[in-house]
């Protein structure tokens, strides 16, 4: 969340960066391979991703398998060994197979959530910076609203009302994390509006729709990817609370905040494997993408670099 | 210039932060006023008893709470006319005895003389200052409660009394059923006659309430005022954090050595809604009784003193919608689902053993169950395959499961799943909040769901009646919309039999239908516990489950 | 200032109008009556239309949408369907649980974001700073609930520091533990916003100038640099507000906190509306409110800004 306010505050995109082209892409990318947290973050992304992918590949089990009613008795919450990296839970369904599978959950949600706030705010927050007035009075108010409901409450009532269901976790999460995007990409082509080019663009006779997308979006996309990056991880942790607090994906699928509080009461009698990799598994992937979105704005954004 | 703003904006923060402390501070403060100590140590020697429960009630007032958590309160501050032994028969209570007209019909309650209300409420004196409670009182209360205006949930519990409809219609500004003899004596009379009508009676809604104290509260208030007959008086109530109860001085009872009950000063229910931290405080001493052990710590609770388990008179089964495909008009289909989950397994890993298989509706412990009525579902994976083929489904069926969001439902939906699996039926999982799935359920539009049934009153008649027959189709309680003509007469006739060797029967035959029809999936009856510290004594787990505990004789032998 | 103030009040009036209708509709459009709960799993068809109508939910939507709007104009939340508890009561009865741990959090996060934002700017590049730095990231990518959890294993049951969570009789340590796991996110924000705007301060000419006056390093740190560095943690502050009583419905939860977040999350199981509605106004009032007065304080550590 910080990251949205200082990007608002001290991420004016400098004009000249558009005559520039590709190179200060190139220049970015070269930056950002010296940064070394932002590639461990970036690995550390990448890693996980590949693991989500090729899931099957890499775990000896099925996610859904309980071993409990096969092999009886000492399947059911054994400890990590060889057999079972991260041990098996109540119904002896191997963890690290879970913990795997739930990647590919976190990063759906995360993915999907995020586009949806990326194209809602992106369009409002363009809409507003572009038009002024009336739009941008509306859309600005819409984009407070949003701010000030208690979104937890609000996902939380989406989803505990509504069936369970992953579009409806994106979605619902969408609705409530676009107002951010608004208001960078609003400020964004507020600030771009005033260029030149622009402004010859317009006298020259260019329609809206041709104006906005050939020379303001470009524009504005490098804050909002760095913005997205950084949106990834709060979404993630988003996404665990309500699965933690029952709300989310519904079982069996290995959602981690879920298997954190399925976890919980044998956490407090000493069988603290199956919350404790979950968690670490949440905080890889949110770690990742802070440390990659710090990276990435820094790279993004020389102004900034200390 | 901005300096000096800035000291203001320092100065508006500490005395900001030194209300919130200072609020605390009077907070403490008026808590110590009601009961001095306040060290959980010394609340111990004060003689009351702590216990941790797991959410904070409803509605203290009877007329309008429907939850457990509510009644386990309402149990301490109020009495109706008669409740049950250990076993499940009635007893007298409020009520010293009863005649029962030949015809059943006419039932005449000789009251306890020397029953006071409470005299004070929430450290308050009360309006009815303490007086006694007479059969005006009762004849008050039946009316208060089944007045179509007070709009009580379970008014109609009682809908056989003489008069209820003309009442319910407003023709009559009272029931014509319930009487005053004398002071003393209680006249009520009812429609047909109605074997578990004393039961009924035992419900804790049915208790006798003080009217000055009703009608100055309101219905509105009257949950935080509640005032009654019992052992304990209401103290205070601190939303999601406490409720506290204290002794009632004037209690009508003594025990074998005429000494006065209660024993104890007092009781604390704490709201605790994780049960890994109840179990913790549990075990650091510092509440004397938990309302759930959860699965972790089962096998060490079992291995205490103070713990004890009985079989519940409930039952958790899956209903099929019988009014929608793939289940209507289906029995294989019903049956080979039956066939084809290992309630032994389920119970024993999932349950850690804490419940009993169940084959049919009623629970053991009630009228009429008996493990030989056939058919008797076991495991039987070939028979469930076969059953399958025989309903359609030679490849298998597809069909999702809704239950109402509890971590307990989830563990139990996860492992039927994967057992259902083996049989090739592929069951998805939904989870919904109780509130949607009774609305669904309502009105019949989900296929297959979770409910369960735990007894309003100890007799059949309260499950296959209830649940299972034509007349309560929808809302009053048959969800899976099981309509069968045999099963209806059966019941019908069980209800108004006197004859119990013939209802007995009658309900034994039902039960055997309902069996055979398998409306429902059904999984286990469920076992109650109760957990209390090893000092606390003379505490009896009750028959109809512990949250129905009576704190009158407990006491503490630290 | 005056005139700003009420400026931005009159201006977060749409706003909070806007929370109320969205509300509002979300309680009226989602399946499932609280009256059917309320009477409970066997209930009688015509007591349940008649609690319907005593509640009110039997009027069309838009009589309740537009009763519900002029009830609110007057904080008249109405009453819990639960108890029959007026919401404002239920409300304030829960917000001191709630207040105190807002502020010790915020205390908290000072505390750790501060010291740490500013030794990692002074000793930039050193070990000091690298650990600091992790310390800060690691607390924006974990979660509150693991984090909470992880804080109960570790001091109730294998230190037993911690006697256990819920209220007790309201001591303050049952407050530690949620202040801590509450405060983790918002100090490791503030540390990293801390070191940012002290190393820009830093190199700012007055601090040069401050230096070149030949003030010593601690007394140019103190008084001039950490001055600026107040502005990060008012930011933090005001953004967070946000997070935090969204955090607060997390934490009230591990911890057994008789707290607004806990009235909400049973609220919204129990289709409470009146509540729902009460605690979502409030809270959206709560924010707004925090963040007027964080933009109010501005002024106060920087002095180029002002408001006219």
């Amino acid at each position: 969340m910080q990251t949205k306010k200082s990007i608002n505050n001290t991420a004016p995109v400098k004009s000249k960066r558009m005559s520039e082209g590709r190179s200060l892409w190139m220049d970015a990318w070269l930056r950002l391979r010296k940064n070394k947290s932002a590639t461990f973050g970036l690995t550390l992304v990448i890693i996980i991703c590949l693991a989500a992918i090729f899931a099957p590949y890499i775990t000896r089990y099925d996610p859904y398998k309980q071993l409990i009613w096969t092999e009886g008795i000492k399947a059911k919450l054994a400890p990590p060994s060889a057999e079972h990296w991260f041990g098996t839970d109540v119904y002896g369904r191997d963890i690290y197979t879970r913990v795997v599978y739930g990647a590919r959950i976190s990063l759906q949600i995360g993915f999907a959530a995020t586009g949806m706030s990326v194209i809602i705010g992106v369009v409002l927050g363009s809409l507003a910076g572009y038009y002024g007035g009336f739009i941008d009075d509306f859309i600005s108010w819409l984009t407070n609203v949003v701010f000030a409901f208690p979104f937890l409450l609000f996902v939380l009532a989406l989803v505990a009302y509504l069936p369970p269901s992953l579009p409806l976790m994106y979605s619902a999460i969408g609705v409530v994390s676009w107002a951010s995007f608004a208001r960078v990409a609003r400020g964004q082509v507020m600030q771009v509006k005033r260029n030149e080019y622009v402004e010859a663009a317009t006298a020259v006779g260019g329609g809206d729709s041709r104006i906005l997308f050939r020379h303001i979006l470009p524009n504005i996309l490098a804050p909002i990817i760095v913005q997205a990056t950084l949106e990834m991880g709060s979404i993630i942790l988003l996404e665990s609370s309500l699965s933690f607090l029952g709300f989310g994906v519904q079982p069996p699928k290995p959602a981690w905040g879920f298997m954190i509080s399925e976890g919980k009461q044998f956490f407090l009698s000493g069988q603290w494997w199956w919350s404790v990799f979950p968690g670490i598994a949440i905080m890889v992937l949110v770690l990742g993408f802070n440390l990659f979105g710090d990276g990435l704005r820094d790279a993004l954004d020389p102004r900034l670099k200390q | 210039m901005h300096r000096k703003k800035f000291v203001l904006l320092i100065a508006l923060l500490f005395a900001v932060t030194t209300l919130a402390g200072c609020g605390q501070k009077a907070a403490r403060q008026r808590g110590g006023e009601q009961q001095s100590p306040q060290q959980p140590s010394a609340e111990g020697s004060e003689n009351i008893l702590r216990m941790a429960i797991m959410a904070n009630p409803r509605n203290l007032d009877p007329v309008f709470a429907t939850d457990t958590s509510s009644s386990r309160i309402i149990y301490q501050i109020f009495e109706t006319l008669v409740d049950y032994d250990k076993d499940g028969n009635v007893q007298p209570l409020l009520a010293e005895s009863w005649d029962v007209s030949p015809d059943k019909k006419t039932y005449t309650f000789h009251l306890r003389k020397g029953v006071h209300f409470h005299k004070t409420v929430a450290g308050e004196p009360t309006t009815n200052g303490g007086r006694e409670v007479t059969a005006d009182d009762w004849v008050w209360t039946f009316n208060y409660i089944l007045n179509p205006d007070t709009n009580s949930p379970r008014a109609y519990f009682l809908d056989m009394i003489k008069g209820y409809k003309d009442y319910q219609d407003k023709k009559t500004d009272h029931i014509a059923g319930i009487s005053k003899v004398d002071d003393y004596t209680l006249k009520i009379e009812i429609d047909y006659p109605f074997a578990p009508f004393l039961s009924v009676l035992a419900c804790n809604t049915f208790s006798v309430l003080p009217r000055e104290d009703v009608e100055k509260y309101g219905k509105e208030q009257f949950n935080f005022h509640p005032v009654g007959t019992g052992p304990f008086k209401f103290e205070k109530w601190i939303q999601d954090d406490k409720i506290v109860l204290s002794r009632n001085d004037n209690y009508w009872q003594k025990d074998k050595n005429g000494n006065q009950l209660p024993y104890l000063d007092g009781l604390e229910f704490r709201v605790i809604t994780d049960l890994a931290m109840e179990w913790t405080e549990f075990e650091l001493g510092n509440v004397d009784q938990i309302e759930e052990v959860a699965d972790p710590y089962y096998a060490e609770a079992k291995a205490k003193k103070g713990f004890q388990e009985t079989a519940e008179p409930a039952t958790y089964f899956y209903c099929f919608n019988l009014q929608k495909p793939p289940f209507k008009d289906n029995k294989a289909l019903r049956q080979a689902f039956n066939y084809a989950i290992d309630r032994k397994a389920l119970i024993d890993i999932v349950r850690n053993g804490r419940a009993l298989p169940a084959t049919g509706v009623l629970p053991p412990g009630i009228m009429g169950y008996d493990e030989n009525i056939q058919p008797k579902y076991t495991y039987d994976l070939e028979k469930a395959k076969a059953l399958l083929k025989e309903a359609g489904y030679p490849d298998g069926i597809k069909v999702e499961l809704v239950y109402n969001t509890s971590d307990t439902h989830k563990s139990i939906a996860e492992a039927l799943q994967a057992q259902l699996k083996n049989a090739g039926i592929d069951v998805s999982l939904k989870n919904i909040d109780w509130s949607a799935l009774l609305d669904a359920a309502d009105k019949m539009e989900i296929p297959f769901f979770r409910m369960g049934w735990t007894a309003d009153y100890p007799d059949p008649d309260n499950f296959l009646y209830v649940l299972l027959n034509s007349a309560n189709i929808g809302a009053r309680g048959n969800y899976s919309g099981f309509n069968n003509k045999k099963f209806d007469e059966l019941t019908n006739q069980a209800r108004i039999e006197i004859d119990q060797a013939k209802r007995t029967e009658l309900y034994k035959q039902a039960e055997a239908i309902a069996r055979e029809e398998a409306p429902w999936l059904f999984i286990y009856h469920y076992t109650d516990h109760m957990l209390v510290q090893d000092y606390v004594k003379n505490a009896v787990k009750p028959f109809m489950g512990e949250y129905t505990m009576k704190y009158t004789q407990v006491k503490l032998e630290k | 200032m005056l005139n700003y103030i009420i400026r931005r009040l009159i201006g977060a009036v749409p706003v909070i109008l806007g929370v109320v209708a969205v509300v509002f509709i979300l309680t009226t459009i989602v399946p499932g009556d609280p009256a059917r709960l309320m009477v409970g799993q066997r209930g009688n068809p015509e007591t349940i239309a008649k609690i319907r109508h005593e509640m009110g939910l039997d009027r069309p939507v838009m009589v309740q949408f537009v009763d519900f709007m002029k009830d609110a104009l007057t904080f008249n939340l109405g009453r819990s369907y639960r108890n029959n508890m007026p919401v404002v009561q239920a409300i304030l009865t829960r917000l001191p649980v709630t207040i105190k741990l807002a502020i010790f959090s915020m205390i908290i996060a000072v505390i750790i974001g501060v010291p740490l934002g500013i030794i990692s700017a002074v000793k930039r590049y050193t070990w000091m700073d690298y650990s600091a730095m992790i310390f800060a990231i690691l607390g924006i990518s974990a979660p509150v609930f693991w984090v909470g959890l992880l804080a109960v294993v570790l001091f109730c049951k294998v230190l037993g520091w911690i006697p256990g969570t819920g209220l007790g009789n309201g001591e303050l340590i049952y407050y530690v533990l949620p202040s801590i796991v509450l405060g983790v996110r918002p100090g490791a924000l503030i540390a990293r916003l801390t070191r940012s705007s002290m190393l820009e301060t830093i190199r700012q000419d007055y601090i040069r100038t401050a230096r070149a006056k030949g003030l010593a390093e601690s007394i140019v740190i103190m008084k001039h640099a950490l001055r600026n560095a107040m502005i990060p943690v008012v930011t933090v502050i005001g953004i967070e507000t946000a997070n935090l009583l969204s955090g607060v419905v997390v934490t009230e939860q591990i911890f057994s906190m008789p707290g607004l977040g806990r009235l909400s999350v049973e609220a919204l199981l129990n289709r409470d509306f009146p509540v729902i509605r009460g605690t979502v106004l409030f809270m959206a009032l709560l924010f707004v409110l925090a963040n007027i007065i964080v933009d109010l304080s501005y002024p106060f550590f920087d002095p180029r800004i002002k408001y006219d």
